[in-house]
């Protein structure tokens, strides 16, 4: 019996000791501990290491609440910030975590600290926070509209907008501050196949016809691959197509579709169609039940000389043919301007209205957004990423040339605007309507209807969508 | 005289268990989708708006309703027909094969244990136009000028998809049709042949009504998984291209689920439960009235 009494002490004595030791190492080895989070780079490490600095954050709160990397501290405070972003990519989490850390570093009064993103569920996850109360205090905003509307975000300062080419108000006022400059379509080309044929990139719509035509009569390969079983994918297209046609002629169509002034059998409309019934005649066997996700297989092995897709289409293309040499240019539009998307759009880095509530929190939080739009800081989630800057002082950045490419042209463009789908206020489209219009075109592109039918289809389902959605009453926008 | 039995509490605490989850997860959703059919309720929000009949009405004049229900149709009608014709087929060869029976039973089973998702999968790999297996094939037989695009054109979409389903459903109606065929006496075969009959006639005098039992089930089934295809659909095609593969299951998921419409998803799934209610019982009340019993 004594045994083993004896035996549960000293089995008390040694659980006891170790957490004792646990303690003192930590409290000894402050500086070690920090020095060891600031040489990590990767993902996992960077996470312990921005706890790791919430520790010492905490026991060195009196020295470091008064000063900051500047001399005087923004918050009145030690102050924690939690940071949410869309960790799907393994780009993005490698870089938000390295401007996490820097941030850290030179803001020693300041923790921010990064939660799981979910990967792809991006979305649901941010709906599930903020329905268990744990909304976060600064992260990457998709959803703006419907949290705007449900007053959950902060109105970033003017000296936050500023630093941007392009930003998304609602009502005069600016809640997201983009990532990077929306995802810029073009034709990317077999540059190889280009070269040994004589073919140079078109200067204008009719020239890129031609040069359609001159493939196809070749008869090698086609000219275009399209991957139309995605309809996001066909979006692409129609998005080129309605913004020649109907955005050239009337930026606010949706919103005098709303108001009853036009409707979708207008004829700028028809001619999206007309247009894209041109371009699509060039397009691959097979095209409306290839998923996106083959249309590099396409391209790699000489299937098909050019897609139409955006700048994450370049690393894929490298992964699969390290060799290939590719080529990139815009398709202008056919009355000779060009117009890109590109500019920031509806998403970005947003602030809590919640947190905003509290004064440091708010400091901390626009700080945080201003660091991480610095130069040096914004130039590494922009290489890691592939991305467009979106911001007026560009960084200097280390990027491919075809890369380069889209960025210069979205310089030159005549027009730089978001998706049609991705436009605010009186513009918004009602709940998906944005997909039954692709799978019409779809149907259009195929023969099985008419474009005149297309257009009565797409006005009827207006109308329906107009019945739960329509920012011009508020209704369902409220 | 008996006197009428109390409440029996134990018996009620024994079935309390599944009574109260069934009636929770199943029964007041039920009830509750009557209701959310007559307002415009997006799914999320807490304000549920009552419109009356509105849903309804659209339904009666919404040509993409009426393009689901069109598809439904054929594709209901076509794995019907064909799934009970091949799993009869199947189930008289395994009946009459003289060796190999459990291996050839198993054989064409196989197809039922994997999933619609999976099966849709691997359908659609083998249907791609330009990398598929069945292209391929074509083409190395010389018929490279019978390549179609199976998923994508209009035309052979559903009966494409109908295809996957009969693969997959098979060999589960073959095993009913081969159960019933074995319940066939031998001695009633056996004087029919002596009497002359020939193997069709024996088949459509003898075998046919003594197995109708199976085929109203089989026939059952096969119209209520026609009319409720779902997985094979959303893999292979999404309801298209364009709108030519939407069902009204899949217009039902597309409408209350991606566009936010709850309220009318609900009314057309209200609609799919009068049809499936309203055709099993026409289907019933024509094979039950020529089944025989021994």
């Amino acid at each position: 019996m004594n045994k083993k009494i004896i035996a549960a002490l000293l089995a008390g004595a040694m659980v006891i000791g170790t957490l004792a030791g646990c303690g003192n190492t930590d409290a000894g080895n402050t500086d070690v501990g920090n020095n060891a989070a600031d040489s990590q780079s990767t993902q996992q490490d960077a996470s312990n290491a921005t706890t790791d600095t919430n520790t010492t954050d905490a026991g060195t709160a009196d020295a470091a609440g008064t000063n900051d990397a500047a001399g005087d501290s923004i918050v009145s405070a030690p102050t924690e910030l939690t940071f949410i972003f869309a960790d799907g990519d393994e780009g993005a989490k490698a870089s938000m975590n390295e401007i996490v850390n820097r941030f850290n570093e030179q803001y020693p009064d300041i923790t921010v600290t990064i939660e799981p993103g979910n990967g792809g569920a991006y979305s649901e996850l941010i709906k599930t926070k903020d329905s268990v109360g744990e909304f976060p205090d600064v992260l990457e905003m998709r959803d703006t509209a419907m949290y705007v509307r449900a007053g959950k975000l902060e109105p970033l300062p003017d000296d936050i907008v500023g630093l941007f080419k392009t930003t998304t108000d609602f009502d005069g006022k600016v809640y997201t501050a983009p990532l990077a400059g929306e995802n810029t379509n073009g034709i990317i080309y077999n540059k190889t196949y280009f070269d040994e044929n004589g073919l140079t990139e078109p200067a204008t719509y009719d020239e890129f016809i031609e040069l359609c035509q001159t493939i196809k009569d070749k008869g090698d390969m086609a000219p275009l691959v399209v991957g139309g079983q995605d309809i996001w994918h066909m979006g692409f297209w129609f998005h080129k197509a309605y913004n020649d046609q109907v955005l050239s002629q009337d930026p606010d169509f949706i919103e005098h579709c709303y108001d009853g002034s036009k409707d979708f059998s207008d004829e700028t409309f028809k001619k999206t169609f007309e247009e894209l019934q041109t371009i699509m005649q060039y397009a691959q066997d097979g095209w409306s039940s290839t998923p996106d996700a083959q249309i590099t297989t396409f391209m790699v092995n000489d299937m098909a000389a050019m897609m139409y897709s955006g700048t994450h289409m370049f690393s894929q293309i490298a992964e699969a043919a390290p060799d290939m040499e590719i080529g990139w240019f815009p398709i202008p539009s056919p009355d000779g301007k060009l117009r890109l998307v590109g500019g920031g759009g509806v998403g970005g880095l947003a602030i809590s209205a919640e947190a905003a509530q509290d004064p440091d929190k708010k400091a901390a939080a626009e700080a945080f957004i201003k660091f991480f739009y610095a130069p040096e800081n914004y130039k590494v989630y922009c290489e890691k990423l592939n991305a467009i800057p979106a911001t007026v002082d560009e960084p200097e950045m280390d990027v491919a040339p075809v890369l380069q490419e889209v960025i210069d042209a979205t310089s030159a463009a005549d027009e730089l605007a978001p998706m049609w789908n991705g436009r605010s206020g009186n513009n918004e489209l009602p709940p998906d309507f944005r997909n039954f219009t692709y799978k019409t075109l779809v149907e259009v592109l195929q023969g099985t209807r008419d474009i005149d039918s297309a257009c009565d289809e797409l006005n009827k389902t207006w109308q329906v969508g107009m019945e739960t959605f329509n920012p011009l009453t508020g209704l369902g926008a409220e | 005289m008996k006197k009428a039995k109390k409440f029996d509490s134990v018996a009620f605490t024994f079935i309390a268990p599944a009574f109260i989850l069934f009636t929770l997860f199943v029964i007041v959703p039920t009830i509750a989708s009557v209701y959310y059919s007559f307002t415009s309720w997006d799914g999320i929000s807490s304000d549920i708006k009552f419109i009356g009949f509105a849903n309804y009405r659209e339904i009666f004049t919404s040509a993409r309703f009426g393009n689901a229900l069109k598809n439904t149709a054929i594709l209901t009608v076509f794995i019907s027909v064909f799934e009970n014709a091949i799993a009869l087929g199947l189930a008289l060869i395994v009946d009459n094969v003289r060796w190999g029976k459990n291996f050839f039973r198993s054989a064409f089973y196989i197809p039922v244990l994997i999933s619609g998702i999976v099966s849709g999968f691997i359908w659609k790999i083998m249907y791609n136009y330009n990398f598929g297996t069945l292209n391929a094939m074509l083409q190395g037989v010389g018929l490279g000028d019978f390549k179609q695009d199976w998923l994508g054109n209009a035309a052979l979409t559903l009966p494409m998809i109908g295809v996957v389903l009969i693969w997959k459903g098979a060999g589960y109606y073959m095993i009913i049709y081969l159960a019933s065929l074995q319940g066939v006496p031998v001695e009633l075969i056996e004087a029919a042949e002596i009497d002359g009959a020939s193997a069709w006639q024996r088949f459509k005098a003898i075998t046919v009504p003594l197995i109708s039992g199976a085929f109203t089930i089989n026939f059952t089934l096969s119209l209520i998984k026609g009319l409720k295809v779902f997985d094979e659909i959303n893999v292979m095609t999404d309801g298209g291209p364009g709108f030519t593969s939407e069902t009204l299951v899949y217009l039902l998921y597309k409408v209350g689920f991606n566009e936010g419409r709850q309220g009318f998803g609900t009314a057309v799934g209200i609609m799919l439960l009068f049809i499936i209610v309203i055709l099993n019982a026409i289907q019933q009340k024509f094979l039950k009235s020529r089944e025989v019993q021994l």
